[in-house]
C-alpha cells in the first residue's frame, strides 16, 4: 500500500504538487491520471525518495522507502525509460540492479525473459529502440519481485502486442495482490485497465474514486432526445431542476436525468419522441470534466467544460 | 505464476549496514567496469605510466653518461603527473556520467540510503583508480629497470615510498574529482574545475608576478601533488606535511559538499 499524505513539492514560486493526499490500495491497478505539467511525475519521484518533498511524505507499507534495505524487494518502478546508461548492456544494467539488492544473476535472465527481452541482453542500450528500454525498465521494476509497483506512462513506446502485453501484466500483477500505480495521459489506455482512479490536476488531488464513480460523477447521467416540441419538454424538465442544452432545433442533451423521467415529461405533454438515449461517458470525457480548470496550458481555441471538481468525488 | 501469498513480505533477516553497503559496493563495482570508458581511462593511465616507464629506462640505458646506481622508481615518480590525469577523468566521468545519461534516477532509486551509496562510490571509485594507479607505478618501476638493468637499480623500500606518495596523490586527486562531480553534476564543469585546480592555476598563477598569487598557488592541490611526487614546486614555504595537508583539506572539502548536495537535493535537479 502506498500512503501519500500533504505531499507538496515547490520549484521557487512553482508549485508543482501541493497538498496532495491519497491511497494506493493492494489488489488494485491504480490509475493516475492528470494533464501534462499535472505533477504525477514529480509525485511518483517523491513516492520513490528521488525528489525531496517540500512537505508531506509518502509511506511504503507505512514507512519511507529508504528506511528499507532492499528497496527492489519492496517497491518497483519504471519511471522514464531514457534514464540508463547507454553504453551499458541491457544485462548489466539489471545485474547493478540486482547487485544492489542481493537479488541473484538468475533473477535476472527470468525477467529478461518475462519481458521477452532475452535476445537482446547482451546489446548495448543505446541501440534499443523506445519499446525495448520499455520493456528493460520494466524488467528492473519486477525484479526484485516487489510488492508495490508504480508505472510512469508504461505503453509508450509499444507496438500493439506490446501494448497488450503490459495491460495482461498489470492486472496479472494486481491480482496477485500487489499494489500497482500506473499513470498515462491516455485515457482510454486506463478505462480498459485501472480498477480505480487518482486524478490530479495543477498538482492538486481532483478526484480519487473508482473508475464507476468517476465515469459516473458527472453530474450523473445524461439522456440525449429529439422530439417536435423540445421547448415545452425542455420547460418542464427545467422546472425539474434538470439543466437541459439545445445542441440541435429539435434535439437537447439532458444532465443529471435517465430515459425514464425524460420519456414520461414527453408523453404527460403529449410530445412525439424520435430519439431518446443515455449517453454513455468515456473516461476522456469524464477526464476533461474533471481536469478542465485545472490545465496549465490550454490550446488557444480549446473549449474545455469546466464542471465542478468535487462530483466525482 | 506467483500468487498472493508469494508476494508477503520478504520474512529474512534485514541485511545490517556493512552487508547492505558490501552490496552497494560491489554493484558500484559491476557499474564502473561495465562501461566503456573506464576501460579507456584505464588504458590511457597504463600507456602513460609504463611508457614513461620504458622511455625512462631506454634513456638510461642509451646515455652516454649512464646513471649507475639510480633508482627506477625516478620514473613512475614523474609518469605519475601525466598518469594522474587520467585515473582523475576515469573518477571524475564515472561520477558524472550518470548524471548526463539521467542513470542516476534508477541508481538512487534501487538505492535510497544516500549517505550509503555515497560511501560505497568514493570507496569503489576513489579506490579502485588508487589501486590501478600504484599498480601501474609498479609495473612502470619495474619495466624502467627491465630496460636498463645493469644501471638503474629498484631498491624495495624507494619503491614502498614512491608508490605509497602515487597513491596519496591519486586518492586525493580522484576524491577531489568525485566530490566535484557530485557538486557540479557536470562532466564539463568538473573537468575544467579539476583540471584549473590540479593544473593549470598552480602553473599560471606564479607567473603574474604577485605575491598574492603565489600565496593562492600555493595552496592549490595541484601545487602540492607536483611537490610530493617531485619534491619540486618553485615555492619554498611548501613541506611534505604541508603539502599532505593541504591534499586532504580540498578532498575532504570536496566530498563533504558533494555528499551534501547528494543527500539533500533531488536525484537529478
Amino acid at each position: 500500500m502506498i500512503e501519500v499524505r500533504g505531499l507538496t513539492k515547490r520549484y521557487g514560486d512553482v508549485t508543482a504538487v501541493d497538498d496532495l493526499t491519497f491511497d494506493v490500495r493492494e489488489g488494485l491497478v491504480t490509475g493516475f491520471l492528470g494533464p501534462n505539467g499535472a505533477g504525477k511525475s514529480t509525485t511518483m519521484r517523491m513516492v520513490l525518495g528521488l525528489d525531496r518533498p517540500t512537505a508531506g511524505r509518502a509511506l511504503l507499507h507505512g514507512r519511507p522507502l529508504t528506511s528499507y534495505a532492499e528497496p527492489l524487494r519492496e517497491v518497483g518502478a519504471l519511471l522514464d525509460p531514457g534514464s540508463m546508461h547507454p553504453g551499458r548492456t541491457g544485462r548489466n544494467h539489471l545485474r547493478v540492479a540486482a547487485r544492489t539488492n542481493g537479488v541473484p544473476d538468475e533473477r535476472v535472465d527470468e525477467v529478461l525473459e518475462q519481458v521477452g527481452m532475452a535476445s537482446a541482453a547482451r546489446r548495448r542500450i543505446r541501440t534499443y529502440s523506445l519499446g525495448m528500454r520499455q520493456r528493460l525498465g520494466i524488467a528492473a521494476a519486477l525484479l526484485g519481485d516487489p510488492r508495490v509497483l508504480l508505472f510512469d506512462e508504461p505503453v509508450n513506446g509499444l507496438d500493439l502486442d506490446g501494448v497488450r502485453w503490459i495491460r495482461g501484466l498489470l492486472r496479472s500483477l494486481a491480482d496477485e495482490g500487489r499494489t500497482v500505480l500506473v499513470s498515462s495521459h491516455l485515457m482510454s489506455e486506463m478505462q480498459q485497465t485501472a480498477d480505480r482512479l487518482v486524478v490530479i490536476g495543477r498538482g492538486r488531488l481532483v478526484a480519487d474514486a473508482t473508475m464507476e464513480e468517476v465515469l459516473a460523477g458527472l453530474g450523473g447521467r445524461q439522456v440525449r432526445v429529439r422530439t417536435t416540441g423540445l421547448d415545452l419538454l425542455a420547460c418542464r424538465l427545467r422546472a425539474r431542476g434538470r439543466v437541459v442544452r439545445q445542441v440541435d432545433e429539435q434535439e437537447a442533451v439532458v444532465d443529471g436525468s435517465d430515459a425514464r423521467e425524460v420519456g414520461d415529461a414527453a408523453h404527460h405533454l403529449g410530445l412525439a419522441v424520435h430519439h431518446l438515449s443515455e449517453v454513455e461517458q468515456s473516461l476522456e470525457q469524464a477526464f476533461l470534466e474533471l481536469t478542465g480548470d485545472a490545465v496549465e496550458h490550454h490550446g488557444g481555441t480549446e473549449a474545455v467544460s469546466r464542471t465542478s471538481v468535487e462530483a466525482a468525488r | 505464476m506467483t500468487t498472493r501469498a508469494d508476494v508477503a513480505p520478504s520474512p529474512g533477516t534485514t541485511p545490517t549496514r556493512a552487508r547492505v553497503l558490501a552490496r552497494t559496493c560491489r554493484a558500484e563495482w559491476t557499474r564502473l567496469w561495465t562501461v566503456r570508458t573506464t576501460w579507456w581511462f584505464a588504458a590511457a593511465a597504463a600507456v602513460a605510466m609504463v611508457g614513461l616507464g620504458l622511455v625512462a629506462g631506454s634513456d638510461a640505458a642509451g646515455n652516454p653518461d649512464p646513471p649507475y646506481g639510480e633508482p627506477a622508481w625516478v620514473a613512475p615518480a614523474i609518469a605519475s603527473l601525466p598518469t594522474q590525469f587520467a585515473l582523475l577523468g576515469l573518477a571524475l566521468v564515472a561520477v558524472t556520467s550518470e548524471y548526463a545519461t539521467s542513470a542516476i534516477v534508477p541508481t538512487l532509486q534501487w538505492a535510497p540510503r544516500r549517505s550509503t551509496f555515497f560511501a560505497a562510490r568514493v570507496l569503489v571509485v576513489v579506490g579502485t583508480a588508487t589501486g590501478l594507479g600504484a599498480l601501474l607505478a609498479v609495473v612502470s618501476g619495474i619495466a624502467a629497470h627491465a630496460m636498463a638493468s645493469d644501471i638503474l637499480v629498484l631498491p624495495v623500500d624507494d619503491g614502498l615510498s614512491v608508490v605509497g606518495t602515487s597513491a596519496f596523490v591519486f586518492a586525493a586527486g580522484c576524491a577531489l574529482a568525485v566530490g566535484l562531480g557530485l557538486v557540479l553534476r557536470s562532466t564539463a564543469g568538473a573537468l575544467v574545475a579539476v583540471f584549473l585546480l590540479i593544473l593549470l592555476l598552480p602553473l599560471l598563477l606564479p607567473q603574474f608576478g604577485y605575491r598574492w598569487m603565489t600565496e593562492v598557488a600555493e595552496v592549490l592541490p595541484g601545487t602540492s601533488a607536483v611537490f610530493l611526487l617531485t619534491g619540486e614546486s618553485g615555492a619554498e614555504s611548501i613541506t611534505e606535511t604541508s603539502a599532505v595537508v593541504t591534499m586532504l583539506v580540498w578532498a575532504a572539502g570536496a566530498l563533504t559538499l558533494g555528499w551534501l548536495r547528494l543527500v539533500r537535493d533531488d536525484a537529478d535537479r
